[in-house]
């Protein structure tokens, strides 16, 4: 049964978010936009910074810890290690896509339930309070796990397209496996969990947002620990990260549950 | 059958009461209607018979469910028309139908039940268009059907009418009354006492606290006696005068060419009456039983009850 209900709230989301303009954009355009920055970031700093960036100390370490990783690197003449270094900071680079759809579509489903008064129907049905909140967060985190997964593929057709090929074997490694098919669905679950949370005791969507951007601070340090050399993210690590982002996508739902007050929306919105 | 049973069922948010000790039963196929005043606890009682929010004191059972209790399978038997019902309005009606029909596990396949109810509303032919296209009674509708797609035991109807333009109105109680009559059970919160009187076996009237509830007959009784109205065609004092000395007749006024009488038995004595009134000369055109209209009986309970609180 909890299947059957899962399902329907899966389609109906879908049916709304594909015929509202502004969530199909951000569904689609925003990845693209994390995308080409991403490349044009690396394109610049590998055209324009080039070896000399390898000097500072800040690449220096990272560097010491990409050769640890990937031994191989060392055979690789400067400019190219750089580039390797700056294409393996990407996988976390696509942690943003979830978490940024999710600012912009999860904090919005229940909330606009609840101005339409659609929500007080809805909790008239034997809906579970678990099923409604995880159906609407897979609702969001399953497109927005499609585009993070078509980006990488873009964005692996693009390196290959700027000649950058050769180097895909430095790149393409266990590590960046784990991240896409299991980093980023937790992570991607967890956006979508807290902006739903959010969204559930919020009074308006802007309030739900503050939520979320709590998910992108931990992200964008992700990649700041790597390119900083502080720590490199290698297979066990990943793994272990993904197993407690995991664990803190379980508890986030049962928080969730917890939080969501139904007399509190059947009382104060009507 | 009682199928809705209520043991002194109190809410309050705070220190404010919303309802407070209700007791009451409602039979199987029966329509109650629930009258008040604004913030005399309808919605309240009715979102805590619907298992929506739960008592502070006191309990309700539904359909054999006790409503704080077994929720889930409350649910499943109850159906629920809210004040402001909403809806998805980038989707069809029967997108939307189906969608709340779904989680019914009643419902083999929603789509045949949406199109019977579809077709019962005559919205069928607009079954995939957007309901943001759609006028407020036309929503309404929507929503009754909503309520009733699982085809529920109970079918608790908040402020149905609230709102609509009369012909939507008109529409609506339709619908209701001939859910009545085909034996659903309803518990019709309204402000509209001729809605209330058209659609409800009993009426009970609700100021916090059960201030009564009965038939509208019944209620009529417990303030104003039983009056016949004798419709004359010109007014005639000696027909006055002649009936006042009958001895079953314990009160006569005449109003223009009318007479109000207030008989020892109002079923038999009218035969006696209205042949004592032929033989004095006077020319009825009509005998009826004056009806006092529901409104003043509903504003009598609830000034009783607010100078009974000051």
């Amino acid at each position: 049964m909890s299947r059957r209900h899962i399902q329907n709230i899966l389609l109906k989301e879908w049916a709304l978010l594909f015929t509202d303009l502004n969530s199909a954009l951000t569904v689609t355009l925003v990845p693209l936009l994390i995308v080409g920055q991403g490349i044009l970031y690396i394109w610049l700093a590998v055209s324009f910074g080039g070896e000399s960036m390898l000097t500072t100390s800040v690449f220096q370490s990272a560097l010491q810890k990409l050769v640890e990783a990937i031994p191989g690197v060392t055979q690789l003449p400067g400019k190219e290690q750089l580039l390797v270094l700056l294409l393996n900071q990407f996988n976390f680079f696509l942690l943003l896509i979830p978490t940024m759809i999710a600012i912009n579509v999860a904090t919005f489903s229940i909330v606009d339930e609840k101005l339409s008064g659609s929500l007080e129907a809805l909790l008239a049905t034997p809906v579970k309070t678990w099923e409604l909140l995880l159906g609407k967060a897979l609702a969001g985190a399953i497109p927005a796990l499609v585009m993070t997964w078509l980006s990488a593929g873009v964005f692996l057709l693009v390196v290959l397209g700027l000649g950058w090929g050769d180097l895909s074997g430095f790149v393409v490694t266990a590590g960046w496996f784990l991240t896409l098919f299991l980093l980023t669905p937790a992570v991607a679950i967890l956006s979508f969990m807290l902006g739903v949370t959010g969204s559930s005791r919020a009074k308006d969507a802007r309030g739900a947002q503050t939520i979320v951007l709590i998910i992108i601070l931990p992200v964008l340090a992700l990649i700041g620990l790597q390119i900083t050399g502080i720590l490199w993210f290698t297979p066990s690590l990943i793994l272990v990260l993904a197993l407690a982002i995991g664990i803190a996508d379980f508890i986030s739902l049962r928080a969730a549950v917890r939080l969501f007050r139904r007399e509190s929306i059947v009382v104060q919105w009507r | 059958m009682a199928i809705i049973e209520t043991f002194g069922l109190s809410r309050h948010f705070g220190k404010t009461a919303a309802v407070e000790d209700l007791t009451l039963k409602v039979e199987a196929g029966e329509v109650l209607g629930f009258l008040g005043p604004n913030g005399a606890g309808k919605t309240t009682t009715i979102r805590m018979l619907a298992g929506m929010i739960a008592p502070t004191t006191g309990y309700a059972i539904v359909v054999g469910y006790r409503t704080d209790r077994d929720v889930e399978k409350l649910h499943e038997v109850v159906g629920m028309l809210t004040e402001t019902p909403g809806f998805y309005n980038r989707l069809s009606a029967k997108r939307n139908l189906e969608y709340f029909a779904s989680f019914y596990s009643s419902i083999g396949l929603p789509s045949k039940q949406v199109e019977k109810y579809l077709r019962l509303i005559g919205l069928w032919e607009r079954c995939n268009d957007k309901v943001g296209t759609f006028s407020k009674g036309m929503k309404h509708r929507l929503a009754l059907v909503r309520a009733l797609v699982h085809e529920p035991k109970v079918l608790f109807l908040d402020e149905p009418t609230a709102g609509l333009d009369p012909e939507a109105a008109a529409e609506v109680r339709e619908m209701i009354h001939r859910l009545g009559q085909e034996g659903h059970t309803i518990f019709l919160s309204t402000h509209n006492l001729n809605e209330a009187e058209m659609l409800c076996n009993r009426i009970a009237v609700l100021h916090t606290r059960l201030l009564a509830l009965d038939t509208p007959e019944q209620l009529r009784r417990r303030f104003f006696h039983r009056q016949l109205m004798v419709q004359l065609e010109v007014p005639d004092t000696h027909v006055v005068q002649t009936v006042e000395k009958l001895p079953f007749v314990q009160e006569v006024r005449e109003e223009g060419s009318q007479l109000i009488l207030e008989l020892t038995d109002s079923e038999r004595n009218r035969p006696e009456l209205v042949k004592v009134i032929v033989e004095a000369g006077g020319r009825v055109i009509a005998v009826s039983e004056k009806q006092y209209p529901l409104e003043e009986v509903y504003l009598r309970l609830v000034h009783e009850e607010s100078g009974n609180e000051s």
